[in-house]
Order: C-alpha cells, then sequence, then structure tokens
C-alpha cells in the first residue's frame, strides 16, 4: 500500500493525540506529581445535571448559575493524583474572602460511583476539613456521571473495586455555566486557578 | 499482599514506609514513618486508620474485602520492622513461588528417580 507524505504525516498526527490523551488518562501508578500541570483556555458550555451531594440531597448544576465553579474529579480511595487535587481545592477554599465564597461553589465529582456514597463522600470532605457551603462532594448513577464526565472531558477506565484510572481535571466555569479553564495534572497551583477565578468574577 | 500496597500505599508511605512514597513531598501532611507509628500502635488501632482512614488517607473501607484490609495491616507491620521494605518482601514472594512449583519430593531428597541398572 502506498501511503503519501501528507497522510502519513496526518496519521503521525492523530497517533500523537492518542498517546497524548491515553497518557492523560492513566495516571501513572508511581510518580503522578512528576505530571506538570498544563493549563487549557476553553469554551465548553455545560449541560445541566443532577446529582447527589455528600448528604443525600439532590444537586442541580443549573442552580450554581451566577457563580464561578470550580470542578474537580477525584474518587476517595484514589492512592495517587486525587490526595493532590482535592488538597489543592481544599488551598483554594482556604484562599478565597468570605465575600468571594458566596460567588464561588467548588464541587468534587467522583470517578467511582460503585464506591462514592454520600456517606462515604461526606467522610471524605471532612477529613480534608471542607466547608460544605461553599463545596459539595457530588456522586449519581453511572448514566448520568457518564455525561457529566464526557461533557467535561474526563476519561474513567475502573481497574479493580476502590480503583480507577481518570483524566486528572480540574476545571473554573463561568457565571453563564461555560467551562473557562482546565488543569490537567495532579496539583494545580492555587495561585494560578485563584488569579482565573478572580479574573472571571471581575467580569474580564 | 505486596501488589496491594504497591497499588494503594506505595505512592504516600513509599517502598520501606518511611512516608517517602513518590507523592509524599507534594501532601500537605507529611506520610508517617511506620517504625514509629506502627510500631507503637496495636493491630485494632491500625486497623480502624486502614478502614476509616485519616486526613488526606483514603478510607478503604467499603473499598477493600476484611481480608485485604487483613493483608494490609500484616504489611504495614512487616514494614514496620527495620531493615524491611517492599522489594526485600517482593524477593521472598518469588523464593516461595519457586519453592513451591518444585514437587516436594525433590525439595526433600525423596523418591529420587532411580536410575535404571545396567545390565
Amino acid at each position: 500500500m502506498k501511503v503519501s507524505g501528507r497522510s502519513w504525516f496526518q496519521g503521525f498526527g492523530v497517533l500523537f493525540l492518542l498517546i497524548f490523551a491515553s497518557a492523560a488518562i492513566s495516571a501513572p501508578a508511581r510518580g503522578p506529581q512528576q505530571i506538570p500541570v498544563q493549563r487549557r483556555q476553553v469554551k465548553i458550555a455545560i449541560d445541566n445535571f443532577i446529582l447527589t451531594d455528600q448528604s443525600g440531597k439532590p444537586f442541580e448544576f443549573k442552580h450554581l448559575n451566577g457563580k464561578v465553579v470550580v470542578a474537580a474529579f477525584a474518587y476517595t480511595t484514589c492512592p495517587d493524583v486525587c490526595p493532590l487535587i482535592t488538597a489543592a481545592m481544599r488551598q483554594v477554599q482556604i484562599n478565597l474572602s468570605e465575600a468571594e465564597k458566596k460567588r464561588v461553589q467548588l464541587i468534587t465529582v467522583t470517578t467511582d460511583p460503585e464506591i462514592d456514597v454520600p456517606k462515604v463522600l461526606a467522610g471524605y470532605a471532612k477529613r480534608y476539613g471542607a466547608e460544605l457551603d461553599s463545596w459539595s462532594f457530588l456522586t449519581g448513577d453511572e448514566t448520568t456521571l457518564k455525561k457529566v464526565w464526557k461533557n467535561f472531558g474526563v476519561g474513567v477506565k475502573r481497574k479493580a473495586r476502590g480503583l480507577v484510572d481518570h483524566t486528572p481535571l480540574t476545571a473554573v466555569v463561568d457565571q453563564r455555566g461555560v467551562l473557562r479553564f482546565a488543569y490537567i495534572g495532579a496539583s494545580p497551583d492555587k495561585n494560578l486557578v485563584l488569579n482565573d477565578v478572580r479574573s472571571l468574577l471581575a467580569g474580564r | 499482599m505486596d501488589a496491594l500496597y504497591a497499588q494503594r500505599c506505595f505512592n504516600c508511605h513509599g517502598p520501606s514506609g518511611r512516608g517517602d512514597g513518590p507523592i509524599a513531598a507534594s501532601l500537605p501532611v507529611q506520610p508517617p514513618d511506620f517504625r514509629d507509628t506502627v510500631q507503637r500502635k496495636s493491630n485494632p488501632q491500625i486497623k480502624r486508620l486502614i478502614t476509616a482512614g485519616k486526613a488526606v488517607m483514603p478510607a478503604f473501607e467499603p473499598a477493600l474485602s476484611p481480608s485485604e484490609i487483613n493483608d494490609m495491616l500484616q504489611m504495614v507491620r512487616f514494614l514496620s520492622r527495620e531493615g524491611r521494605d517492599i522489594s526485600w518482601w517482593e524477593n521472598f514472594d518469588a523464593l516461595v513461588a519457586a519453592h513451591c512449583s518444585i514437587p516436594w519430593e525433590v525439595v526433600l531428597g525423596y523418591d529420587e528417580p532411580t536410575e535404571e541398572k545396567q545390565p
């Protein structure tokens, strides 16, 4: 089969993207802190969804309209990237002023609904000292979660009970429900996230 | 048992349980050295930590079965002894597997194949 130079180049490009995407989905077993966090500016409309929060109450995304949302994807028994992602989220929350906390909502969406029922998420939130007025930990049925993961661009692959590979995403969504900043990696810099949140709060 | 430790604990607690895993330095709380903590705690206390978690340490119940949690407990006890690390355990595992695959008759030297007597 004859392959032209152009199609070879395109094929190489697709292959590169596939390798890049699979590397992002699969957090390596050892040394995830070594993955540099990538910040990307995007414009992806987030569809409304209804999940369940850590207290077992329904949580509807559209009710956050008018607030800046910092969303992270993690699961409670994660042994690599999630402790770093959730610790970074806590740092973001700690560094928001009381006035800002009224205009910003943090959400952590589970990537392992099999284990992360509301009671488990409540324990997780408590261990991280999360202030639940402005931070919700969400779970739900797998069908709904799959749509949410896909909408945010998060790949999820179950490896074993309580062990899941997933894209290590933290994202900032603007007041109109549009995903604007995506940080892919284990420890997003809290100052970078706070700057992006504040630029949206300032209407920039 | 070592696979369980490698999957669930290694990143924070490190190869010898000294709290020097690959992500330990990035955590907001430094993981403890098993030689200090595990040595001082009873089995029920350690089991409670594994099942319920603490600070950034995950709660492994209900994800892991009671027997897996017991295995984890044995592993951290093993690592809490001076000079032990996961690679030692991995070698030990291979040794056991190698010996178990050899027929016991050969190991003990019994029933060695008799050489055919030359006429």
